[in-house]
């Protein structure tokens, strides 16, 4: 990991009326000396999580996390509200129990508006923020200018490819990891009843047209295709159904096997080295 | 029609009983198809002809459920990393051929010996070929999951075969080995003889691939179904053709065997390797039984043996029963195993939440 520091020399020179946040208020990080968390995706990414938590620990301060929705007026980037708290509830609480294991004492908050406008504004009321720590996909230029204490941001490395996860990338990951557990449910369940809808037409169709139907596909010759290509229509509608009907169900894959392959098709080949080399003839 | 014989055929009305009887035992069929790669489908064609389907369309039927059936399986467990597409695909082709082989040694002892030597071909068929391969891959079961079967030890056929350097060579991916093609076009041959013989290839193809040709029987379990439907594709065209599909009783058996082989799919992702071996051969070997009861009835005609009617009729109706418990057991294995498993990975989970 690296870590990257940039002191916002700036000063404050005018203080800006601050909308105080209802559960901001009843932060209870005010005593303390503390590391502040800022995020603007419904998770914090885990190598931040961590960092946060070591640091802490080290430190003997606390950890608050802020869960920005930097677009109110968007409806959350796209994503409906009440599966953006959904997910950050579940990822404040993940966040939580690992902080707990550590002994590390942890809250968090919803905020909502420009970056380093909440940064500022946390800083000022929760007083002893001692460093800022931006979750990928904040521009550290723009958290800087807001806040009165120094910024980090963590680049992670992935090991084993060598290969740097950049801030898109990252989003793809929260979004695919972090939100599975909030929409997958749920978007199972929409899946199984347009499928189920689709398969049920197809079926009604075929049986309450029964007599036709036998009439043409038992003809043979050229039409031997009119059964193949039902198959193959009902496959797709009734294999999809079936799929998202067991997964709304709950049954799925087992995780080990899932993350055997998820970490199998991540495997990267190295690049060739094709840099030009000085050779000696002889 | 094409055909003399499609002029004749009378397809059945169907009742609600029919249509749940056909759903039930879709689903079932597709549980273990979707487990083990095939072997699901053969009480479909007896269980259809208790119907009152002809021989033919209930034949032409099964086969037009088993190749989208196939298809869902393959695509479920290819999301799981186990199939070898080219392995399936190269081998689904001398399969194909293998069926046609196998239709015409079927059509030569049907000129030679009649109805009843054809049946009596197809019984010792699936009593030796089930009696010699289902004891092996039993005691293989066996021995695998009394050492614990977290090991996987290359069978030392398949490791002596994967040394012979015989042009052409190839690699699959997915299965992990290396072998020349020579090797895999007898168990493909095979697979389609047995299949075109007594409609389930994979009592063949699977042992074959895990055995000969050294893949896992995770894998050589899923890529059997990517056979299963170059076969059921192949074997549909001939039999839609001479318009002998009836595509009603093909959409209920598909209705359940698409529910049944996603949950199999999903099993094969909670089980140990070995569990595959057990299920199989557990069928195979009761499924042996059921013929070998089917055996009097047919030797009866031949002037072979002299048992009374009562007994040949009692034999014959265990003998359907008995293929049914076959299949049964077979699922509820799948069925137990899976959710013991499914249920030890959530404590563990929850164990190591409560830890965190």
């Amino acid at each position: 990991m690296k870590d990257t520091m940039h002191r916002n020399i700036r000063p404050l020179t005018v203080l800006q009326r601050v909308e105080t946040d209802a559960s901001a208020q009843q932060c209870s990080l005010a005593k303390k000396s503390c590391i502040l968390l800022v995020t603007k995706n419904s998770r914090l990414a885990d190598p931040v999580m961590d960092y946060a938590i070591n640091v802490a620990d080290r430190m003997n301060c606390k950890v608050l996390a802020s869960y920005v929705n930097t677009l109110p007026l968007l409806d959350n980037d796209g994503m409906h509200p009440r599966l953006a708290a959904s997910a950050i509830q579940q990822n404040g609480d993940a966040f939580k129990a690992k902080a707990a294991a550590r002994g590390v004492e942890f809250e968090y908050v919803r905020e909502s508006g420009k970056i380093s406008k909440v940064i500022s504004r946390l800083c000022r009321m929760v007083k002893r923020v001692e460093f800022v720590l931006i979750d990928q996909g904040i521009k550290i230029e723009e958290a800087a200018f807001g806040s009165p204490v120094p910024v980090f941001n963590i680049v992670c490395t992935d090991t084993r490819t060598g290969k740097m996860i950049d801030n898109r990338q990252a989003k793809k990951i929260s979004y695919g990891e972090k939100n599975m557990k909030a929409t997958s449910r749920k978007s199972h369940l929409l899946k199984t009843l347009i499928f189920g809808t689709m398969t049920a037409a197809l079926y009604a169709a075929v049986f309450t047209n029964s007599e036709f139907v036998m009439t043409y596909f038992t003809r043979g010759g050229i039409y031997a295709l009119l059964p193949v290509a039902t198959v193959f229509v009902f496959s797709y509608a009734h294999g999809s159904f079936t799929s998202n009907f067991w997964s709304a169900l709950g049954i799925e894959g087992s995780k080990a096997t899932v993350q055997k392959q998820a970490e199998k098709s991540k495997t990267v080949d190295k690049r060739r080295d094709t840099r030009p080399r000085v050779q000696a003839s002889a | 029609m094409h055909g003399p014989v499609a002029d004749t055929i009378q397809f059945i009305d169907l009742n609600f009983a029919y249509i749940v009887f056909l759903v039930i035992v879709g689903f079932i069929g597709g549980l273990v198809s979707g487990f083990i790669g095939s072997g699901g489908a053969f009480v479909l064609t007896p269980g259809m002809m208790s119907l009152g389907v002809p021989g033919t369309v209930a034949v032409a039927s099964n086969m037009c459920h088993k190749f989208p059936k196939a298809l869902v399986g393959s695509i479920k467990r290819y999301r799981y990393g186990q199939v070898d597409i080219k392995l399936g695909l190269i081998m689904g082709v001398f399969a194909e051929i293998g069926v046609q082989v196998g239709i015409m040694v079927q059509k030569h002892i049907l000129e030679t010996w009649g109805e009843a030597g054809s049946n009596l071909y197809v019984s010792v068929s699936f009593v030796t070929v089930l009696v010699i391969v289902g004891s092996f891959v039993l005691r293989d079961a066996l021995k695998l999951r009394k050492s614990g079967g977290d090991g996987w030890v290359q069978p030392p056929i398949a490791a002596r075969l994967q040394k012979i350097e015989l042009w052409p060579m190839m690699t699959f991916k997915r299965a992990n080995l290396r072998i020349s093609v020579w090797f895999i076009i007898p168990v493909a041959l095979a697979t389609g003889m047995l299949a075109a013989t007594i409609a389930v290839g994979g009592f063949i193809g699977v042992p074959g691939l895990m055995y000969i040709i050294g893949a896992t029987s995770i894998v050589a379990s899923a890529t059997e179904l990517v056979v299963a439907f170059v076969m059921g594709l192949g074997g549909t065209l001939i039999w839609a053709f001479y318009g002998m599909v009836d595509i009603r009783l093909t959409l209920l058996i598909l209705g359940g065997s698409l529910f049944g082989v996603q949950l199999g799919a999903i099993g094969t992702t909670y089980v140990k390797d070995y569990m595959i071996k057990y299920v199989m051969a557990t069928i195979m070997l009761i499924v042996a039984v059921s013929r070998f009861l089917a055996m009097p009835k047919y030797m009866n005609k031949l002037n072979l043996t002299s048992f009374s009617d009562a007994s040949v009729a009692l034999m014959t109706q265990m003998s359907f029963y008995i293929m049914c418990f076959a299949l049964l057991t077979g699922a509820m294995i799948i069925l137990v195993n899976m959710f013991k498993a499914r249920s030890a990975e959530s404590a563990l989970e929850r164990a190591a939440q409560a830890q965190a």
